[in-house]
């Protein structure tokens, strides 16, 4: 017995579920992070030669942790892994028979990476109501929903133009303008900081997510918080677009509560340390390596979700 | 019937001098001390024996008896209501002084209810418990336990609930079924008396008040087959699941979830003593997280000198401020920890006066306020102030401005001889809930929002 399990657990390890999502990753881009973790966990559930109910959880649980622990900022991530355990779960409490259940799920795994992708379609579709003809949109960073949503909106015979900022440290915001402007969409991209200039020209904000959190705000790419404060401050509404499966089981008190907070960044340089020798740049050291990726917009500056289970209140999407 | 149920806003005026002219009419009458002190003994002998027959007006009189009765009450305590006429006795030995105090004090109350501040007249300020005056009926337990509710000993929702569950169980156990009636139909008219009296000793919590409607629905599901003996045991063991599970292991789970949001180096800032983050910190403690804890309290309860002793003998780091100090206190915080006394619908918060004023001051300078409530005090009432629902306390408690036990008044002592000047002790307050951050039930951390999913959904 015991050795059927070193076996077991011997081949779900030669099975590495990192580079089989990554893989998920490099070969559809459109694909988005938590589908491509439920996808590499499908996988593992097809290798596994685990022969009991129990084995073949906790292979389950540890390759999502190994999964989460593999990449840096890995919020979305963790919200598909645990809505796919939770969902194995509920299956493995249903079904009886260990075979009919790893067919079950196979399957189930299968079916919610197809709905995936029709995911976006439906949330295109509820989104484009908020776009009124002649409007000024101002979007941040590279959202693949904001893009199908702009996109299916032009489609309408829709007219509008896109402010997009620029996004730093990644500059995403520049792929978007690009992007945008081969459909037909007019965008100009704008610095990060020039946000409160042009907020006054502009109709209405849309954002993406890498997550919603318990009480309804979110966590998506850094300067969206700020974007939501300047916003709420000129009166504009702000839309966030995101799928159903980017719900996250966090509750973060602030901004430092986040699992992807860098601690660094709230210490000082000592200056002490340094003797007057060494260059400012030595002092100031590798910024970017402290700097956080991802912020956390509280509830009270979102007015509306856009996701696929319909338009939502960021309450009314706690109660989800 | 029960005499204190039908208090109401009847004026005291008619307190002592009505005793003495039942049975005729109920026009207030001035007597003299000795007039008064013979009659008052007669009429406690004929109260014991008429107690039955008499009718709900006149009998709104006895509960306006001070406090002063609570010595008699002590051997009153214990035993059947044949003592109680024994007790009678003790008070005549006891003397002219204490029914000339009590006239003082009976004649202090009828002031005290004419001084009352318009906007809380719809607040009763109880009137104190006299347990030798109590109805028949009235099991024992329950008579220690309403004394205990109106002298504030027993003092917390928690503490409060579990006091008044373990009290019914041993009515319960010393019930029996009359003749021609099942325990389901009659026990809840059994105890629809003892209720009401500890309502009138003290405004029931909201938590009770769903364990109680718990307790009903309980009894209301019992099998008439089931024996008597059956049928007791059974909810006594109801009840103690509900405390166990409501509370007790409630409490247990909260304090775990709160530990995921206690690091170290936080100053934790917490208001008056909520059992349940008393537990928190002392667990956080435990676990070996370092921090620091301010204790903001306040006049005239002065709860949180208990939180300080306990916390300070496990060997937390405190600060202890009073609450107008909240503000400079405020400056170092990292986390709030409130109590709740209840929930309801709309996300606000009902907690211990003062609440209020911690929580937006925390809000104010963008602190996380995290409330610790257990999902037995959710209501699905709504309140959008602190007039509508309150409880007020007895005005004399803000004149006493000693802050040990012996009492020291201050300016305000003459307050009754001043026309214009009235004194309010306001019990709790509302706190809207936009100033609270995150609200940890048993069922997980929730946005205050979500209250009534919770009461849908459990």
């Amino acid at each position: 017995m015991s050795e059927e399990n070193v076996k077991a657990t011997d081949d779900a390890e030669q099975f590495d579920i990192v580079t089989c999502y990554q893989k998920f990753l490099k070969d559809d881009p459109d694909l988005s992070m938590p589908i491509a973790a439920i996808e590499s966990l499908v996988e593992l559930i097809k290798h596994s030669k685990a022969t009991t109910l129990t084995e073949f959880m906790e292979s389950l649980k540890d390759a999502s942790q190994k999964l989460k622990s593999s990449v840096k900022n890995s919020i979305s991530l963790s919200a598909g892994a645990d809505l796919f355990l939770r969902f194995v779960t509920r299956t493995s409490h249903d079904v009886t028979n260990f075979e009919a259940c790893r067919e079950h799920l196979i399957n189930s795994g299968k079916v919610l990476v197809e709905k995936a992708a029709a995911v976006r379609e439906k949330i295109g579709d509820l989104g484009v109501q908020f776009i009124k003809d002649d409007a000024t949109i101002l979007i941040h960073s590279y959202s693949r929903v904001v893009m199908l949503l702009l996109q299916r909106a032009a489609a309408c015979k829709k007219r509008f133009k896109v402010y997009v900022t620029e996004s730093r440290p990644l500059q995403l915001g520049i792929g978007a303008a690009k992007v945008l402007c081969k459909s037909g969409i007019p965008a100009t991209v704008i610095y990060d900081t020039a946000v409160g200039y042009i907020i006054d020209k502009v109709d209405a904000v849309f954002v993406g997510a890498e997550g919603v959190v318990e009480n309804g705000g979110l966590i998506n790419a850094i300067g969206t918080y700020q974007l939501a404060v300047v916003a709420k401050a000129a009166n504009k509404p702000f839309y966030a677009v995101i799928e159903s499966y980017k719900f996250v089981r966090l509750f973060p008190l602030n901004q430092y509560d986040l699992p992807t907070h860098t601690p660094d960044l709230l210490t000082f340089p000592d200056l002490e340390q340094h003797n007057t020798d060494s260059s400012e740049d030595e002092v100031i050291g590798n910024y970017e390596a402290i700097n956080p990726t991802v912020d956390y917009t509280p509830p009270d500056y979102i007015t509306l979700l856009c996701t696929d289970l319909g338009v939502l209140t960021p309450s009314g999407s706690a109660s989800k | 019937m029960d005499p204190a149920s039908k208090h109401g806003r009847t004026s005291n005026s008619s307190s002592s001098a009505n005793q003495t002219t039942n049975n005729t009419s109920n026009a207030p009458v001035k007597k003299s001390a000795k007039e008064l002190k013979a009659e008052r003994r007669a009429l406690q002998e004929r109260q014991r024996a008429e107690k039955a027959a008499r009718a709900a007006g006149n009998a709104a009189v006895p509960s306006k008896k001070p406090p002063s009765g609570s010595a008699t009450s002590t051997t009153v305590g214990s035993t059947s209501s044949t003592s109680a006429t024994a007790t009678v006795v003790p008070s005549e030995t006891a003397g002219s002084a204490k029914t000339i105090d009590s006239k003082q004090k009976s004649s202090h109350t009828k002031e005290i209810n004419n001084k009352q501040v318009d906007m809380f007249s719809h607040l009763e300020i109880s009137k104190g418990t006299n347990t030798s005056l109590a109805p028949k009926e009235i099991h024992p337990a329950i008579l220690m336990l309403g004394l205990q509710f109106s002298e504030f000993k027993i003092c917390g929702a928690n503490a409060r609930c579990i006091a008044a569950l373990t009290a019914f169980k041993k009515v319960i156990q010393d019930y029996k079924t009359p003749e021609g009636t099942t325990l389901s139909r009659h026990l809840p008219t059994h105890l629809s008396p003892q209720i009401t009296y500890l309502v009138n000793a003290r405004p029931m919590s909201v938590g009770m008040g769903n364990a109680i409607r718990h307790l009903k629905w309980e009894i209301s599901t019992i099998d008439i087959e089931m024996s008597d003996d059956e049928a007791k045991q059974l909810l006594c063991e109801k009840i103690d699941n509900f405390i166990r599970d409501s509370i007790t292991v409630a409490d247990r789970v909260i304090v775990e979830y709160g530990l995921q949001k206690i690091q170290d180096g936080d100053v934790i800032l917490t208001y008056a003593r909520s059992s349940v983050v008393q537990a928190l910190l002392l667990e956080a403690h435990e676990k070996g997280i370092k921090f620091k804890v301010i204790i903001i309290d306040s006049r005239p309860r002065l709860e949180g000198k208990k939180l300080l002793n306990c916390l300070v003998d496990a060997g937390i780091n405190c600060t202890y401020a009073f609450l107008h100090a909240v503000g400079f206190a405020m400056k170092d915080v990292s986390k709030v920890f409130l109590g709740a006394h209840a929930f309801m619908s709309n996300g606000a918060l009902y907690s211990r006066v003062g609440t209020a004023m911690v929580a937006m001051m925390a809000n104010e300078k963008n602190i996380p306020v995290i409330i610790c409530c257990e999902t037995y005090k959710f209501t699905d009432k709504v309140q959008l102030d602190s007039f509508v629902m309150n409880e007020q306390g007895n005005p004399n408690d803000v004149v006493n401005i000693s802050t040990t036990l012996t009492p020291k008044p201050g300016l305000l002592s003459e307050w009754l001889n001043k026309p214009d000047l009235k004194l309010l002790n306001l019990l709790y307050d509302l706190t809207p809930s936009k100033y609270i951050t995150t609200v940890i039930t048993e069922v997980g951390m929730i946005p205050c929002t979500s209250v009534p999913v919770i009461l849908r959904e459990y």
